[in-house]
């Protein structure tokens, strides 16, 4: 089963259990074991680091780009651990980090905020609340086309990302202030905009069309918890 | 029955000390479209949210004087694109956003949502992903979604901007349409030629300020052609120098020529 088709709920306790196991789990196997396994999830179809808009559209990627976005993001945590730790700690800490990190980028790319709102909505949640963990987990995929947005716009000023450090610097100081600025504004015109569309607190949400969850993967969301916390039974006791 | 009344109404957005609204008294009612016209930062898109109620509730800010709203209000953006819930694989979902969010039966969510859609000649695209739409179908789907949410009072900010030619004729059309089925209807649009054949009443604001309320004739008068704010026709037969008063409309015009 692909990550995008399963429930938002499971998604969700996968993205969490891993983590969480990463540093219950002795080091550093269980970091390696888990850190695989997050890698590995990257590479399941549906995922994708791509999203362009706001949630709607999928938009899929093959999984070996959101598995690039992972081990890329990971990549500087590593080198300050070996800049401040020995081998075996920064060994240690890297694969509990790169499991973290590889879990949110997969959950980012495989999970739907539509499916997560109904899901979450169905299982009694407000729908503002729904709403604000949906578009959280969609606002890195819409920062990053909203920074490509900009780049395009500077070059088309004649402000080149490329070049030497302080070129970079210049463009990324033309990058980083819009990028801030409009993620601001941004806010107030989504609340302004939502409250057009009905989503105020105080009222409950039909679900339209809320996501199936089999009774196998709620008895796997359960299996992950019972996990989580057996792990950290038997590390402590 | 009034829909919207403001009396005296002032509002100043946060940290600003001159007011965007100034002591504005206005009434709209239920069958009747008013349109609000001036230069930019005349007020009217500040004297919609407040009409919204979203002013200052949700921008911030400070208003004084007298809002009474009769009916639940439903408000078209200028943006589509900040409008779209961005939660939705297709435009029905889209559509169906608003009226989910205000809890009603799913028989009634559907039957609200194909109404909207066949009124804005949407059917056609229902199923497509709404990131794939042009602006201006984007525009028709935002226009959808609040019609679908069935306010009393529809409050309309440059619903055209997006549109061409062809869909922006349907639309005033469409807002006719609402106000014969007793909707009150306020819109704040530059489209000036459309008003004469849409709007009962116009509102012309300056510096946040009513300065005259009439029928559409009212963008005939030497003043509002002054202001640029009278239609094609009466500015034309105004910037060439001939006697008032002026046509408002092509038909008026071939009047005056005959």
């Amino acid at each position: 089963m692909t990550g995008g088709r399963l429930h938002p709920f499971t998604l969700l306790a996968i993205a969490g259990a891993l983590p969480a196991l990463a540093w219950i789990l002795p080091a550093p196997a269980g970091g390696a074991w888990t850190a695989t396994v997050a890698l590995v999830l990257t590479l399941t179809p549906g995922a994708s680091p791509g999203l362009t808009s706001t949630g709607s559209s999928p938009g899929w990627r093959p999984g070996l780009v959101v598995l690039r976005t992972a081990v890329l993001t990971a990549a500087p945590f590593w080198l300050f651990l070996l800049l401040l730790h020995d081998v075996p700690t920064t060994i240690a800490i890297g694969l509990r980090i790169t499991t973290m990190v590889a879990s949110f980028v997969w959950l980012v790319a495989a999970l739907q905020p539509a499916r997560l709102v109904e899901a979450m909505v169905a299982a009694g949640w407000s729908a503002s609340v729904a709403y604000l963990l949906a578009a959280t987990l969609s606002a890195v995929p819409v920062l990053k086309a909203r920074a490509r947005r900009i780049v395009e716009a500077q070059r088309c000023r004649g402000l080149s990302p490329g070049g030497g450090i302080a070129a970079r610097l210049r463009a990324l100081r033309a990058l980083a202030l819009p990028l801030v600025l409009s993620a601001l504004h941004e806010v107030d015109e989504r609340a302004l905009a939502l409250e057009t569309r009905g989503l105020v607190p105080g009222i409950r949400r039909t679900p339209l069309a809320p996501p199936p969850d089999p009774a196998v993967e709620q008895a796997a969301r359960w299996a992950l918890l019972l996990a989580c916390l057996f792990a950290l039974f038997r590390r402590f006791v | 029955m009034r829909s919207l009344t403001l009396e005296s109404a002032s509002f100043w957005y946060p940290a600003t000390e001159a007011p965007a609204l100034r002591e504005v008294s206005l009434e709209v009612a239920q069958g009747e479209v008013v349109a609000l016209v001036g230069a930019l930062g005349a007020g009217a898109s500040t004297l919609l949210l407040v009409a919204a109620d979203l002013a200052p509730r949700v921008t911030g800010g400070r208003l004084t004087g007298s809002v009474a709203r009769g009916d639940r209000s439903g408000i078209v953006l200028p943006t589509p694109w900040t409008q779209a819930s961005g939660m939705a694989f297709t435009v029905w979902d889209e559509v169906a956003f608003g009226p989910a969010n205000l809890g009603w039966p799913t028989h009634e969510i559907a039957r609200q949502v194909d109404r909207a859609l066949e009124q804005l000649e949407l059917v056609p695209l229902a199923s497509r992903d709404p990131a794939t739409l042009s602006g201006g179908e984007l525009q028709r789907v935002i226009i959808a979604s609040i019609l679908a949410m069935d306010p009393g009072l529809v409050l309309f900010d440059e619903p055209a901007a997006e549109l061409d030619a062809e869909a922006a004729r349907a639309l005033w059309r469409l807002i006719r349409l609402q106000a014969k089925e007793g909707k009150a209807v306020l819109l704040a649009t530059s489209a000036l030629d459309a008003l004469p054949d849409v709007a009962d009443r116009v509102v012309w604001l300056e510096d946040g300020a009513v300065r005259a309320i009439g029928t559409p004739e009212l963008l005939a008068d030497v003043a509002a052609c002054d202001a640029g704010l009278g239609t094609s026709v009466a500015s034309v037969w105004w910037a060439s120098g001939l006697p008032g008063p002026y046509p408002l409309t092509v038909a008026h015009a071939l009047q005056r020529w005959r």
